[in-house]
């Protein structure tokens, strides 16, 4: 009988143990493949995700990652931490105890400018020193598929002439809340708003006719097929996959929202070694494997250079601080 | 569907099922680890395989990994996922009254009728049944949702006061974090790592298994009896399908309502229906004594839930949970967007995760009525070693959930805080609830305020919210018109014994 029992114990204890071990194990030996490696890196470099797994930030983190392992860019791999919540700064104290000697790295997007200007967590750009972005996605503002309006300007009109008669759905101190007010601030116009947490959120509560209007990454607007009716692109341009979606610039709203995504490492991480990462992650987002991911994502594939990208960030902040200060 | 089942019945499928179910029981039954936490370990694993394969691991394990929940929260009272905490408060009674077997058995059954239950309503009115949870708004969550608590509060009539003072206390507990009503810092204290609030797992794996191992090792639980086991033949009789089978139908289809609305879990599926059994019981009072229709439920419940989660997540792409999430990232690699489109774009895929859940389901049923006797013994081991164990698992996955210190400390004060409750006879029962509803109360009436510009007279124009409302308030109602001379439920807690 003991024997038995040692037996189910070790069969459980194994079984963890081969999941552990399969998943670790991939990221500590598979990355020893280039024999001349230069001293940096010298161990793998943890990547924080401020998010849970699964997510666009996350999956792009995977996949450049696997990219830069595969084809020896870097003699190192990627170890992808999940440090979810608090707005980001579980994933920034989580930066913070690291290294800053290039092997800890934050992968993230503009939600921290929002948590910046909402002054949640001690912390400001300054901690940070920018690696470049490897491209991004805008996001879509949507309605019912059987709502009465079929253009930005109808709702516009409608909300002028009724004031707050809409709602929105967003989660307020979020991107929906900050590009749909933005908006409204441009365009002179007021919702009402409900609590949504997510993009699962906003869509059941669009669906379900709880809400009139949402905003969406565009391709979770393209996966409803349709179920919805998009008005309004917040991309510089046009997003290939949705030819016939007119910007918010096109429109006459200085508005737009290119959610980029953003690598980030410590402010004292020294240049040779902020270089080392940015140059891996300038070849990944040319790769055609990569390419062909984001567009079928509806992700536009660009690089923008680490103080660009940074200057970048500093002029979309500014833009931010104001709407947080309505907020109460 | 009939090409899906031959899909699945290739080799490799069958495979992948196999190892996600087992693995996913393993995991499901060590309290700390979830079967979110091992499906988002598999994610890597998943990007080289084929999307049906991967499709198949990972519903696997999310069955597995809820049907395990069972075994540590009928034999050691520690709830192996979240799922599992009313199986404790039955279970755990049934085990100590020299039927672990019996517990188990009827867990085991009732998690797989669930299960199918719930299949059916998957595979046979999805798109019916996914409209029809859509309507739910702010109004009618706050309405469910009060419901639930009401009828929770029901559950410790015994000890009005001490119950409350746990809910009041596991309430109070939800408070800090990012109020999603403003998206400010609440309680927080300017200390950053509070500005995401106590996690789930942390509570509870504190107040159930770090609570009961501070409690084992101060005055040590002598191994159960050494029971014989019968040779071939387990406590399951025909007669149960009579005696439970009401049980479990009512409970699937609660279960499977539940898990149909996005953001409310397993869990309180099982809570819920837990209390219902309770208050349509002819002998309420036995309850939380080890009474059978208890672990039934739950366990009937809890399993249900997943067939429903399952049907928003394939018919709109909504996911019900965070499992159901990072099963959404899983496809999204493959650019398989889950929604309306996906049985049109991938039918193979969408059909595939329909007939993955049934066969799961089966094989679940396999996996653990073969080696449940050999489960059983688990309370034999030496309890030093034992517990060590499970402390080890509890740390590692309070670190796993958000890869953060914080999460082991929090889940060691409330293994202090819940010891310090039970010894002043305040149950965890209500303590959880209050920790678990509550904020998801707050946040839906806050929301449905904001929404109706503060016109609470909003709430007379929903039907459902009101229904709710309205059973919320006869259930509170109710026993002060009927005497109380139902004897409350004994707190799941061995007081008497200890």
């Amino acid at each position: 009988m003991t024997k038995m029992n040692k037996r189910t114990l070790a069969t459980g204890v194994g079984a963890c143990a081969l999941l552990l071990g399969s998943s670790f194990g991939l990221t500590t030996f598979a990355g020893k493949t280039d024999a001349h490696a230069a001293d940096f890196p010298s161990k793998p470099i943890e990547v924080v995700v401020p998010f849970k797994p699964g997510g666009r930030t996350d999956t792009v983190a995977r996949l450049l990652g696997k990219k830069i392992q595969e084809k020896g860019w870097l003699s190192q791999p990627f170890v992808i931490v999940n440090a979810a919540g608090g707005g980001g700064a579980n994933a920034v104290s989580r930066m913070k105890r690291g290294d800053t000697d290039g092997h800890t790295a934050v992968h993230w997007h503009h939600q921290m400018l929002i948590s910046i200007a909402m002054g949640l967590g001690n912390y400001d750009l300054s901690a940070f020193r920018s690696l470049g972005y490897t491209g991004g996605g805008s996001p879509v503002w949507a309605v019912r598929a059987d709502s009465p309006f079929n253009s930005l300007e109808d709702v516009v009109n409608h909300l002028k002439k009724e004031p707050r008669s809409l709602v929105e759905a967003v989660g307020i101190g979020s991107i929906p809340h900050f590009v749909g007010a933005m908006l409204s601030k441009q365009g002179g116009f007021e919702t009402r708003y409900v609590t949504a947490n997510s993009g699962a959120d906003r869509l059941r509560l669009l669906l379900g006719g709880t809400a009139d209007i949402a905003l969406f990454a565009a391709s979770e607007y393209t996966a409803q097929g349709k179920g919805l009716k998009a008005l309004v692109y917040f991309g510089k341009e046009r997003l290939p996959n949705l030819p016939d979606l007119p910007t918010a610039l096109e429109l006459g709203y200085d508005v737009s929202w290119a959610n980029p995504n953003w690598w980030l490492v410590p402010a004292g991480t020294p240049d040779a070694e902020a270089d080392a990462i940015s140059a891996a992650l300038e070849k990944a987002i040319a790769d055609p494997d990569i390419i062909k991911y984001f567009k079928a994502n509806t992700l536009q594939p660009y690089w923008v250079p680490g103080a660009a990208a940074m200057e970048d960030a500093k002029k979309q902040l500014s833009s931010l601080k104001p709407i947080a200060e309505t907020i109460n | 569907m009939w090409e899906a089942f031959q899909t699945l019945f290739q080799v490799d499928n069958l495979f992948f099922l196999f190892v996600g179910t087992s693995v996913g029981i393993v995991v499901g039954a060590i309290p700390g680890l979830t079967a979110s936490m091992l499906i988002a370990l598999t994610l890597p694993l998943t990007f080289h395989m084929m999307p049906v394969n991967a499709v198949t691991l990972l519903i696997g394990e999310y069955v597995g990994g809820i049907s395990g929940g069972l075994i540590t929260a009928i034999l050691l009272r520690m709830p192996g996922t979240p799922a599992s905490i009313v199986t404790t408060f039955d279970g755990y009674p049934m085990a100590m009254n020299g039927q672990p077997q019996r517990a188990l058995a009827l867990g085991i059954m009732a998690s797989v009728v669930g299960g199918i239950i719930s299949w059916f309503f998957l595979a046979g009115m999805s798109p019916l049944l996914a409209k029809f949870a859509l309507q739910f708004g702010p109004w009618e969550y706050f309405g469910l949702v009060m419901m639930a608590l009401v009828m929770l509060a029901a559950l410790t009539q015994g000890s009005v006061i001490k119950g409350l003072l746990g809910a009041v206390l596991g309430m109070a507990f939800a408070l800090p974090g990012i109020d999603s009503t403003t998206g400010r810092g609440r309680l927080t204290f300017e200390i950053d790592s509070l500005l995401s609030g106590f996690g789930l797992l942390p509570v509870l794996i504190g107040a159930f298994a770090i609570s009961q191992i501070l409690k084992e090792t101060a005055a040590p639980i002598a191994p159960g009896p050494g029971f014989k086991l019968p040779k071939g033949k387990l406590p399951v009789y025909w007669k149960d399908a009579r005696n439970h089978g009401a049980n479990m139908a009512r409970s699937g289809v609660i279960g499977t309502w539940i898990g149909l609305l996005p953001g409310i879990g397993g869990n309180i599926a099982a809570l819920v229906s837990y209390t219902t059994t309770r208050q349509l019981s002819k002998e309420p009072e036995k309850f939380g004594s080890g009474h059978e229709p208890g672990v039934v439920s739950g366990e009937t419940a809890n399993n249900a839930s997943i067939g429903g989660a399952l049907i928003p997540l394939i018919t709109m792409g909504i996911p019900g949970s965070v499992t159901e999430a990072i099963l959404i990232g899983a496809l999204t690699i493959h650019s398989l967007q889950p929604g309306p489109l996906l049985f049109q774009n991938a039918p193979e895929i969408a059909y595939g995760i329909i007939a993955a859940y049934l066969v799961a389901n089966l094989l679940m049923l396999a996996l653990m009525w073969s080696t449940v006797r050999y489960i059983a013994m688990i309370t034999q081991l030496p309890r030093p070693g034992l517990l060590t164990g499970i402390l080890v698992f509890c740390v590692v996955g309070s670190y796993a959930v958000n890869n953060s210190y914080t999460d082991v400390w929090v889940m060691l004060a409330f293994g202090a805080i819940g010891l310090g409750l039970e010894k002043c006879g305040v149950p965890l029962g209500p303590f959880v609830i209050g920790f678990v509803l509550s904020p998801i109360c707050e946040e839906k009436l806050r929301a449905a305020l904001m929404m109706s510009d503060g016109n609470v007279a909003d709430v007379l124009t929903r039907p459902y919210a009101l229904l709710f409302l309205a059973v919320a308030l006869l259930t509170l109602c109710l026993p002060l018109f009927a005497s109380g001379k139902k004897a409350g439920l004994a707190p799941p807690s061995e007081e008497g014994k200890a």
